[in-house]
């Protein structure tokens, strides 16, 4: 079992690896809608925060996108149906997707991040705390990305509405994130253990609502 | 055994199928016949336990059948290709087989894939395949996953007789190993001794 399952997240692993255009393709994207924020505020001065929550949300809708787009292919019906039937909980496949997904973003981010900052004018000094702190707030990103997925993805339209439920899920991350801005130099402290602590929270509970709908409504 | 008592399923207000009841037996194949729209799949699906019936109850060796039962027990094969296009041939084998599972011998899988693919390159990417060689990687799961229920929808769909006449031997391997398989299909099937089951 051990040696199938280290063979599944390999090819989870390549999986991952053949979908990384996609997340170039919503990089670039980034890269265009920063530009057209910098342009358009060209004669404002504004502090750090507008540029960050601007990065956030951006990424907040990349997330969901990118996580929506792996979960409609990667869980069709007929890849669902076998996945039911596995000796692998379902909950496992999620999760092992997710961490897959949050690997492929949060690489290619760190990639383009110099970039992101140049064009936002930020300073280049607070490119490792930013790439920290989307380290540490993308895994609960991702897995609330899930749920909301797993619901969109559904053969009910009707249902698909009820995805929009998990949205205030992303508000702590949003919250807690601006808050680490304003703190000293936007050094590391105690306030990163949120993340921590909220992705574990997710963790619990999220592969499981996630599975949960997608064997209720996708199949 | 599995025995289907009295089962009724309904999406929303449309009655799909009523008072459905049969047995089927360690050894026996049982062929679901009906015209399209009858829920033949759905029929399919309620047994492996991904629908939930509106009455009556299925029951493998007398327990109901749950999703633990269904995982450990059955293999279903649907219609639909469930294969990553943009995985090459070698790797969705080595994917779907750990989904699975699987802990042949290689020299087994070996055998297996030679069996069914012959000379194709393994590399190529599942895209560019054709359907019915698409199909066989379906049929590879039949060959080394060791499940005693097979349920089958529409199998024999869109192949040529090569692979028919390999499915046809690996469906009477299977009932001679103490299988119970069902199966949805339009064509005849050419083992004999088996039962029929009409979706009216």
């Amino acid at each position: 079992m051990i040696k199938n399952f280290l063979k599944l997240v390999k090819n989870e692993f390549t999986l991952m690896l053949r979908g990384s255009v996609f997340t170039i393709v919503l990089y670039s994207l980034l890269l265009i809608a920063a530009s057209i924020f910098s342009l358009a505020l060209r004669h404002v001065s504004f502090d750090i925060e507008i540029a960050i929550a601007f990065l956030w949300v951006i990424i907040f809708f990349i997330s969901l996108i990118k996580v929506e787009k792996v979960y409609a292919t990667d869980f069709s019906e007929s890849k669902l149906q076998q996945y039911i039937l596995s000796p692998f909980a379902l909950e496992i496949v999620v999760f092992l997707k997710n961490i897959m997904i949050y690997f492929n973003l949060l690489f290619l981010f760190i990639i383009f991040s110099p970039i992101i900052l140049i064009i936002l004018g930020i300073q280049l000094s607070y490119l490792l705390p930013i790439n920290i702190l989307l380290a540490l707030s993308l895994l609960s990103i991702i897995f609330i990305s899930s749920m909301t997925a797993s619901i969109t993805i559904s053969k009910n339209n009707k249902l698909s509405i009820t995805s929009v439920l998990t949205l205030p899920l992303f508000i702590p991350i949003l919250i807690v994130s601006m808050a680490l801005t304003d703190v000293v130099d936007f050094q590391l402290n105690k306030m990163y253990l949120f993340f921590v602590a909220y992705f574990l929270l997710n963790l619990a509970f999220s592969p499981l609502l996630t599975s949960f709908a997608l064997k209720k409504l996708s199949v | 055994m599995i025995e289907i008592k009295n089962l009724s399923f309904a999406r929303g207000n449309n009655l799909i199928f009523q008072n459905v009841s049969f047995v089927v037996k360690p050894n026996e194949l049982v062929v679901l016949k009906g015209a399209n729209g009858q829920g033949k799949t759905t029929l399919l699906s309620n047994i492996v336990n991904f629908l939930e019936p509106l009455e009556g109850e299925i029951l493998y060796h007398g327990k109901s059948v749950d999703g633990h039962t269904a995982s450990q027990c059955f293999l279903y094969i649907g219609e639909n290709n469930f294969a990553y296009d943009n995985l090459s041939l070698n790797e969705n084998i080595k994917y779907w087989l750990a989904i699975h599972n699987v802990n042949f011998s290689q020299e087994i899988r070996d055998k297996s894939i030679n069996f069914l693919f012959g000379e194709l390159n393994l590399k190529l990417r599942f895209y560019q395949l054709s359907y019915g060689q698409k199909k066989k990687l379906q049929l590879l799961l039949l060959m080394l996953v060791n499940k005693p229920v097979w349920v089958l929808d529409d199998p024999f769909n869109g192949l040529d007789q090569d692979t028919i006449n390999k499915i046809t031997s690996l469906l009477s391997r299977k009932l001679e190993d103490d299988g119970i398989i069902l199966i949805s299909s339009h064509k005849d099937i050419s083992i004999p001794n088996h039962s029929i089951y009409e979706l009216k």
